[in-house]
């Protein structure tokens, strides 16, 4: 689905993406955990194309590049940021999202229904995005990033400000996604929810603390959840490179 | 106590964002030099004076007292002395005004002193630009305050064939001054010379600012990123723009273009109106691409709004839209040539001043159409740098 090989990005005086390699096998639900400034949106850019890397190889699908013109419609983005129209409506935002990527008519409204259903927004279709919460938002925005039916879906923080009821309805989304057959790889510093993903990689300033499904990782430091054997990789690597100064 | 703390804040922030500084220290200076040159230099127009057989003996007399009036500069035009035949003189002088190396020029012709002689008024022609109704205005007062001077300079009449009261009709008799207008005539006013300009203008002011302000927040909301990592191309992209503002830029002209149409003072042909709609369109589209363009050079909305100033002042001063480029120094005036409206101006005076076909303005319309093209070509080419977006973690 997606593999980079050795991939080198350097943002000003910063090695963001630092010789990374890795792989993304197909109808996975993949984390991309990591504190504040490891390079998770650093990393997503470069596969969605929006950055282009210094050296390495990014391909997706098997075999093309992100610079592809087949590559937009099998991607489905979430930013972090709410990155929707406020002004229309919650129906008018999927359309819009719909009609960039060529559906409409009969089908568009089927798909808007079933994504409106399943975002538990139906009585609020009309509402102006404007005057929705946060978490509804970011539901709008998870409905508008699905309209297209994306083979691959990154949501990047895609639980940041959301409460943790809603956070909970987000994970069971991405399940139920994911077992339709779409992959995801989501990013978030939310560790301990990240157990649900089937495979887990620690990034810490742009290189691969760890990997591996987050079982084996929690076994592997002996941690009662995820984020304890996040803290635990991210110790261990700090002692060894401050280990390698001295 | 927490005042202080907030004003040290504010002052850290500014400092920090040198563009912000700059355009505070600087802009005021920029905007005191335009004024001062708009304001400060008195306009004059430019006049011309030729005579031709014994009207020669007065073209010094009246040079003089032309050279006492302020309002006038006196130009020399390039006609060979030698030359005689009044057609060609009439034709190369229409010519010097038509190129505006003159606003008018004053023609002492042959007959003029024959005329007296014969006991007529005698016949000064003077011919006119016409097209900038405040610049007649002060030839035309600079020529009634020299009158005077050459008729006291003219001959007196002593003839047995003419009585004394005859003779002293003809002495006291002010001279007919005859006008040729190349371009409108009398009645234009000095508001005719402003309206046809207004169009272009508010559509371009109005569609730059909405075009930096949306796209400034479409960057910032990161729904530019979802555009660009979508199938969506840039013609696509600006497209859209031009058609989303379209509708209410369109509406917007045709307001103040029924407004202007029924403030001018003279009739106004259906392809004038349609060329005053083909070059506020023209206007709409550059607006649109140099908003969208400079919207991806500023970093903040703050950054993004003060590009507005800065590309509508330059143009309100030195475009020809209110003050001659003329009275400006000649760096200025370089400027103007880039300055998208100052060629829409031309345009919009040569089809409803000077009553010319809006074919005969190609070369304004292909520097509007150069310039447009260029900016797309920026456009282009920061949006294939899509890291130009900025916000990478």
């Amino acid at each position: 689905m997606l593999s980079l090989e050795h991939v080198v990005k350097q943002m000003g005086s910063v090695r963001a993406i630092d010789d990374l390699s890795l792989d993304v096998p197909e109808g996975m639900l993949f984390g991309l955990l990591g504190p504040n400034g490891a390079g998770k949106t650093t990393l997503l850019r470069l596969v969605m194309g929006l950055l282009r890397a210094d050296s390495g190889r990014i391909t997706l699908f098997g075999r093309l590049p992100p610079t592809d013109p087949a590559v937009p419609r099998l991607l489905g983005y979430m930013p972090q940021q709410l990155a929707v129209y406020p002004g229309l409506s919650v129906v008018e935002n999927i359309a819009f999202y719909g009609h960039l990527y060529g559906i409409a008519g009969a089908e568009l409204r089927r798909r808007t229904e079933r994504l409106l259903e399943m975002v538990e927004l139906t009585p609020r279709r009309k509402s102006p995005v404007g005057q929705l919460s946060g978490g509804m938002v970011r539901r709008v925005m998870l409905a508008t990033t699905m309209v297209h039916q994306p083979r691959l879906l990154i949501l990047d923080e895609p639980t940041a400000g959301v409460d943790p009821l809603l956070r909970l309805k987000f994970w069971e989304w991405f399940g139920d996604l994911r077992a339709k057959g779409t992959s995801i790889i989501v990013t978030t510093h939310h560790i301990s929810e990240a157990s649900r993903c089937h495979r887990v990689v620690f990034l810490r300033a742009g290189r691969v603390l760890e990997q591996g499904p987050p079982g084996e990782l929690m076994a592997r430091y002996g941690s009662a959840d995820l984020e304890a054997a996040f803290v635990a990789a991210t110790r261990g690597a700090e002692s060894n490179s401050a280990a390698g100064v001295q | 106590m927490s005042a202080y703390w907030i004003a040290l804040r504010i002052v850290q922030e500014i400092l920090r964002d040198r563009r912000t500084v700059a355009f505070i220290l600087l802009v005021p200076l920029v905007v005191m030099t335009l004024v001062y040159y708009a304001v400060s230099e008195d306009e004059q127009g430019k006049l011309g004076v030729i005579s031709r057989g014994t009207a020669r003996l007065f073209e010094g007399d009246l040079v003089r007292a032309l050279e006492d009036e302020k309002d006038v500069r006196l130009v020399t035009l390039p006609i060979p002395d030698d030359e005689a035949d009044p057609a060609v003189i009439e034709r190369r002088i229409r010519e010097m005004l038509r190129l505006r190396q003159a606003d008018g020029v004053l023609y002492l012709d042959e007959k003029l002193l024959l005329d007296r002689f014969d006991g007529r008024q005698g016949k000064l022609n003077l011919y006119l630009e016409g097209s900038r109704p405040t610049v007649t205005a002060l030839v035309l007062k600079a020529i009634s305050g020299a009158m005077d001077d050459l008729a006291a300079a003219m001959p007196v009449v002593i003839d047995a064939s003419c009585s004394a009261a005859c003779a002293n009709s003809v002495n006291n008799k002010a001279m007919q001054l005859e006008k040729h207008y190349l371009y409108g005539s009398e009645d234009y006013r000095t508001i005719d010379f402003f309206l046809p300009v207004f169009p272009p203008f508010f559509v371009f002011f109005f569609t730059f600012i909405l075009a930096t302000v949306t796209f400034q927040r479409e960057r910032l909301r990161g729904t530019l990123e979802r555009l660009l990592i979508a199938p969506v191309g840039l013609p696509q992209v600006v497209l859209g723009y031009v058609g989303g503002f379209f509708l209410f830029s369109g509406v917007q002209a045709a307001i103040i273009l029924a407004f202007v149409l029924a403030l001018l003072g003279f009739a106004v042909t259906p392809a004038q109106v349609g060329s005053i709609v083909a070059v506020t369109a023209l206007m709409l589209v550059i607006a649109l691409l140099l908003g969208l363009t400079l919207s991806f050079t500023a970093q903040s909305e703050f950054q993004a709004v003060q590009f507005i100033p800065l590309v509508i002042l330059p143009q309100v001063f030195l475009s020809d839209l209110i003050w001659d480029i003329n009275a400006f120094p000649l760096p200025f005036q370089w400027l103007s040539w880039v300055l998208p409206l100052t060629h829409a101006n031309a345009v919009m005076r040569n089809v409803l001043l000077k009553g010319q076909p809006l074919w005969q303005s190609w070369p304004p319309l292909l520097t509007l159409t150069g310039f447009g093209l260029a900016v797309l070509a920026a456009l282009a080419l920061m949006t294939r740098r899509k890291h130009a977006l900025g916000g990478a973690e």
